[in-house]
């Protein structure tokens, strides 16, 4: 069939013009703008002055960004693969359960998942209250004495990914579950009549046919986790805020409290490169071990 | 046909019209509280009384720093709403955003209101540059509240019966330690997990040794920082000698005073509907609320005001009918003030606090002459509730009063800090 390519490339245009469009408008233009605003001194509404890199300077010589780097790093660190082991761990124990009984328990660690960050906030609060959280009870069991969690900047970051992964869980089980029903049964009779034991069957079929479905949870968990604020914000509020600082809270902070657009911009900018640096790497890294 | 078409677009039209001369004030404010529920009824009264007339429509917002900057988000593509409430101490950050209307004097006159209505301080708080930018409503200070029955048991309640023997800070921590040792698991309440929230206690303390918070550059001038740490240190000495539950937060203070188990406790007067609601329904103990006691040179409490003002909605200038609703707003609510003092909180109206209803309300007339000592935030873009004056506070506070940090290096540390922005 005879085909126009100038008609072809104009269909081909108006179709994907409403996402383009879109696309540009809300994603692309305003982070040329905030590129642009972080060379500049402004407030948060308003027009600013051409300032130069002083603000990207300002920000190596800035404590406190330098804590917020350090938290976040941490914070990752104590979540995404921790997290990711634990839905694991979970997900291989509840693919054992049958019928009912396992949507029942799918469903209880799911749950979580669905509650808003307020929700998780009131509810390990009061978990955790010093004077009447029915978690005390553990934590005096542990170290002889009551501990106000959100209060305690050793314990600080520690909770806050213990909640994280509680609460993000559900997620990560469900992805592995559906990794796991897509191992074919037949493998599994294989390496019985051969005499496998059952850590080798885990470590030679299970594991590496599960690496690209751990390869999505380890990525999707470290972009979320980079992104870490709403629980620490929730939690240190009216505490020691500078102390337990995440990149992202610092950037709310100088730009709605302080009033500092540009260099929250120029703080954006720089979690940005941030995120887009530890993911490409993490997918390039996770993928060549994978091809192995 | 078309005469009954014809009809029913006049009537749609005449309709219109009508509805026209209705307007309404969309308020916003941030009362989540008991406040938050007197507030409503004032709101549903005033709407019953200018039924056909005004109509205000209210959304409550979150406190704080989310509700500030949607305020100032809003105002600035005027989408902001007609009028709000509004901290004192936020007024100078938000002039400084062009986020506000001036009041202007024929205002206050449509109101009949003037300078005399209120107290010097008060008043003095809503103006920045000699311009007035805000309506006060109320002041909302801290409170000594106490438990009559346990106070009575260690002679702690006078002829007068109300609370003796607390003037001065040796006297003061003399009355903690009889009541620690008459079998009271602590004897003052004041949250400790929060140094944001203390801070008010601590600057009331500062204030009472005339210590002063300054401002931009220099915010402790003089010897201010010593007395800061003075004042950081009563607090971390209760905590130090068992008088006061460590790293306690503000609802866990409040239930270990309703639940007798502190008969002390320093928080915001906006606590009193909860004891007098708990009263009411018989749960309580004999209770009141006193002025801060002198525990250095004088009284002085730290004190902040809710107030009225009006957004400058940016390209949206507001007709003179809207702006006459407002103002019709404001002089009502100020007027029925005397409800809002079952909040807890004084009314900044004179012509409310020296009524005869006002005096006769308790613990509220007791604790009312204390506007006359107030301190009120320092007139900074960084200081005001849920500012950075505050967070600052909230980082060196929280450890020192918690054992955690020497006072003298947390003073050092937030003035350093705040010197430095």
């Amino acid at each position: 069939m005879l085909r126009n390519r100038r008609t072809e490339i104009t269909t081909a245009l108006i179709l994907i013009a409403p996402f383009l469009i879109v696309y540009i408008w809300l994603f692309l233009w305003p982070t040329v703008q905030m590129i642009e605003m972080s060379f500049q001194k402004a407030p948060l509404i308003g027009k600013g002055k051409w300032t130069g890199f002083a603000n990207y300077i300002r920000m190596f010589k800035d404590a406190t960004f330098l804590i917020a780097v350090k938290n976040t790093a941490y914070f990752v660190l104590l979540s995404v693969v921790p997290g990711t082991v634990v839905a694991l761990s979970i997900a291989m124990m509840v693919s054992r359960l049958k019928g009912r009984l396992q949507s029942l328990i799918l469903a209880a660690f799911f749950l979580p998942y669905v509650l808003p960050v307020t929700v998780v906030y009131v509810i390990w609060d009061w978990m955790t209250n010093v004077q009447f959280g029915m978690m005390q009870g553990l934590i005096t069991f542990l170290v002889g004495e009551p501990v106000n969690i959100w209060r305690t900047v050793d314990w600080f970051m520690p909770g806050v990914a213990i909640l994280t992964i509680w609460w993000t869980n559900g997620f990560s089980i469900l992805l592995f579950l559906a990794g796991l029903r897509n191992i074919p049964a037949e493998l599994y009779e294989a390496a019985q009549l051969d005499g496998a034991t059952r850590r080798q069957i885990f470590l030679r079929i299970t594991f590496p046919l599960l690496w690209p479905i751990t390869v999505l949870c380890l990525t999707i968990q470290l972009i979320l986790q980079l992104k870490i604020f709403d629980q620490v914000y929730l939690f240190a509020q009216g505490g020691q805020t500078r102390a337990t600082m995440v990149l992202v809270q610092y950037i709310f902070e100088q730009a709605f409290q302080k009033n500092n657009g540009g260099y929250s911009a120029t703080l954006a900018v720089a979690l940005f490169v941030i995120v887009l640096v530890f993911s490409l790497l993490q997918f390039q890294i996770l993928r060549i071990r994978g091809q192995r | 046909m078309k005469l009954s078409i014809k009809a029913a677009l006049m009537a749609a039209v005449m309709f219109g019209t009508g509805a026209q001369a209705m307007e309404t004030v969309v308020w916003w404010d941030f009362l989540g509280g008991g406040d938050g529920v007197r507030m409503k009824k004032l709101i549903e009264d005033f709407n019953t009384e200018h039924k056909d007339a005004i109509e205000i429509q209210a959304t409550t917002l979150d406190w704080g720093v989310p509700f500030y900057s949607k305020v100032q988000t809003s105002a600035a593509v005027g989408e902001g709403p007609d009028m709000m409430t509004y901290h004192a101490s936020r007024i100078p950050l938000a002039v400084s955003q062009e986020s506000l209307t001036e009041i202007t004097a024929e205002d206050m006159a449509t109101m009949g209101l003037s300078a005399d209505s209120f107290a010097p301080a008060t008043w003095e708080a809503v103006q920045v540059n000699g311009k007035q930018y805000a309506v006060p409503f109320d002041t909302h200070p801290i409170v000594l509240y106490y438990n009559k029955d346990l106070l009575e048991k260690s002679g702690l309640i006078g002829a007068d019966g109300l609370p003796t023997g607390l003037t001065g800070l040796e006297n003061f921590n003399a009355a903690l330690a009889k009541l620690k040792a008459d079998g009271n698991e602590w004897s003052i309440a004041q949250v400790t997990a929060d140094g944001n929230f203390a801070f008010r206690t601590v600057y009331s303390l500062l204030c009472q040794q005339d210590g002063q918070i300054g401002n931009d550059g220099d915010w402790f001038p003089g010897d201010s920082a010593d007395k800061l740490a003075t004042s950081i240190g009563v607090i971390s000495d209760w905590v130090k000698a068992g008088y006061n539950p460590p790293k306690t937060d503000y609802p866990s203070t409040v239930a270990l005073f309703t639940s007798g188990k502190v008969p002390f406790m320093i928080n915001g007067v906006w606590e009193v509907p909860t004891m007098d609601d708990l009263n009411k329904q018989g749960k309580l103990f004999n209770w009141g609320a006193i002025e801060i006691p002198a525990l250095f040179n004088h009284t002085c409490t730290y004190s902040d005001s809710h107030s009225f003002a009006i957004p400058n909605n940016v390209d949206k200038p507001v007709t003179p009918e809207k702006h006459a609703a407002v103002l019709e707003v404001i002089k009502w609510m100020e007027a029925r003030s005397l409800f809002w003092a079952t909040a807890g909180h004084i009314p900044a109206n004179k012509a409310v606090t020296e009524s005869a209803e006002y005096k006769a309300m308790q613990p509220q007339a007791t604790y009312a002459p204390l506007t006359a000592n107030g301190v009120f935030d320092p007139k900074s873009v960084l200081a005001g509730v849920a500012s950075p004056l505050f967070d600052a506070a909230g980082n060196a506070i929280t450890p020192a009063m918690n054992g955690e940090l020497d006072p003298a290096d947390a003073a050092a540390q937030m003035r350093d800090e705040l010197n430095g922005m």
